[in-house]
């Protein structure tokens, strides 16, 4: 049995949004997985969310706390791939997408998100910058016409 | 008793503008005026005011760091260390021993003086070292970061601590402690320009120039501190009247500006400071431009407020 953790916006939840960032994420989302298949899923806010800093640390304690043994996450940072580490909790890279928390959990049930061991950006990098997708409709992928030039 | 050393800051913003140039030939003023002086180099990252005297580093002290490490023996996992620690430096589990995260660490030792089972001890890390040596008269103290290391308000912290210990047991040792900062308006800086009794940002007359020079008075001013700033390499592009009337105009009062002259760069890379006596400079600009400093330094000096013990 696999407690599968994923970072939400919102208050998270299958149908939420993956927030790209880990330590100031909204929310988390904790996924029961069972042969193969989704057993429970419970939503937990992120209380490092403001954290000037050592957010990285409190979140994975977070992570810890809710038993999750392997963790979905877009950028990490190095305090926090320190502290995930430690807590000897595996985690798995997901694609630079946007996607939902339902999305990420069928890609780690296919095996398709590869285990990483260490950060892959500088500190603070999430922070303030907007990362989080936008909450409102999804942009539609109008190619326009071609011009003639 | 006698009268408290009078504390000169020279800083500035923007890197290279001049501050070690100014900090250095102050320095070597007050030692031809007879005054006792004491240099204290607080760029930890890059201190060079050793090489432009042509001295040597001496007298190397280490600068060590506390981190807490947990024995786990003795631990009982009560997770209080966790829970009162202000940077969140350790995971805790309930039931597990405390994991610390050390780049966290402050160095605060409130886990150490906290634990009930006394079960953390400290480990000490060197972040940097100290040296004093004494160059032609001048009394030098330095810092120097540990390449890698973050925290050169630690090295600065070190080297304040000596000077408290200066000010208090050999007060009668120094007239005039010259403190030369690093570049920038971090905490490392901030500290420095809280020790003066004066501060001079040296800056020079372009954009950036007068950019950081706002950006290190707003610091200054923050701290309450009185300054004079100086334009060095004033006539770099033909802009120095105008660059003055500038400053005037924001309400900056000018100590002095020392013109563009490759003497001093000459002197520079001969590591033979400008002013000393005999160094062959006297009849350039930039050694005249440094006597009329110097005297308004002296003035402003005067004028100033001085705490006196006794």
């Amino acid at each position: 049995m696999d407690i599968l953790a994923v970072p939400s916006i919102g208050n998270g939840g299958l149908s939420e949004t993956m927030s790209p960032r880990f330590g100031r994420c909204p929310s988390f989302t904790f996924i029961t997985i069972e042969k193969k298949g989704i057993k429970a899923v419970k939503t937990v806010p992120n209380s490092a969310v403001g954290a000037m800093g050592g957010a990285g640390v409190q979140a994975a304690q977070l992570i810890g706390m809710n038993n999750a043994n392997v963790i979905a996450v877009g950028m990490l940072g190095p305090n926090a791939a320190q502290a995930l580490n430690a807590l000897n909790i595996k985690i798995v890279q997901v694609p630079s997408q946007q996607l939902t928390v339902k999305e990420v959990v069928e890609l780690y049930l296919n095996g398709e998100l590869q285990e990483i061991n260490g950060p892959n950006v500088g500190s603070h990098y999430g922070m303030n910058s907007g990362v989080d997708p936008g909450q409102g409709m999804r942009r539609g992928l109008g190619g326009g016409r071609r011009r003639n030039f | 008793m006698g009268k408290k050393p009078k504390i000169v800051c020279v800083t500035g913003g923007k890197g290279g503008t001049g501050k070690t140039l100014v900090a250095i030939n102050l320095a070597v003023m007050f030692k031809n005026e007879g005054k006792k002086v004491l240099l204290i180099d607080g760029d930890v990252e890059n201190p060079n005011t050793y090489l432009l005297m042509g001295g040597k580093l001496k007298n190397k002290k280490e600068i060590l760091f506390f981190k807490p490490k947990i024995i786990e023996n003795e631990c009982s996992k009560c997770g209080l260390c966790a829970q009162h620690c202000a940077h969140h430096v350790f995971l805790y589990l309930k039931g597990q021993v405390p994991i610390p995260i050390l780049t966290l660490c402050s160095g605060c030792k409130l886990c150490y003086k906290i634990c009930p089972e006394k079960a953390i001890v400290p480990d000490l890390d060197i972040v940097g070292w100290s040296y004093s040596t004494n160059v032609d008269g001048i009394s030098l103290l330095i810092g120097e970061l540990k390449p890698t290391e973050a925290r050169s308000a630690t090295i600065v912290e070190s080297l304040l601590k000596d000077l408290e210990n200066i000010i208090e047991n050999k007060s009668n040792d120094y007239d005039i402690i010259i403190l030369d900062t690093a570049p920038g308006a971090h905490c490392d800086v901030e500290l420095l320009i809280g020790k003066a009794d004066v501060v001079i940002p040296v800056t020079e007359p372009t954009k950036f120039g007068e950019l950081d020079l706002l950006r290190i008075i707003e610091l200054i001013e923050l701290l309450k501190k009185d300054y004079r700033t100086i334009v060095n390499r004033s006539t770099l592009i033909g802009y120095k009247n105008e660059f003055l009337s500038e400053l005037q105009k924001k309400h900056v009062n000018i100590l002095g500006d020392i013109p563009f002259d490759e003497e001093i760069v000459l002197s520079y890379c001969q590591g033979k400071p400008l002013m000393e006596k005999n160094s062959g400079f006297e009849h350039t600009n930039g050694y005249k431009a440094f006597q009329l400093i110097f005297n308004n330094l002296n003035k402003w000096l005067n004028s100033h407020k001085i705490n006196s013990k006794g």
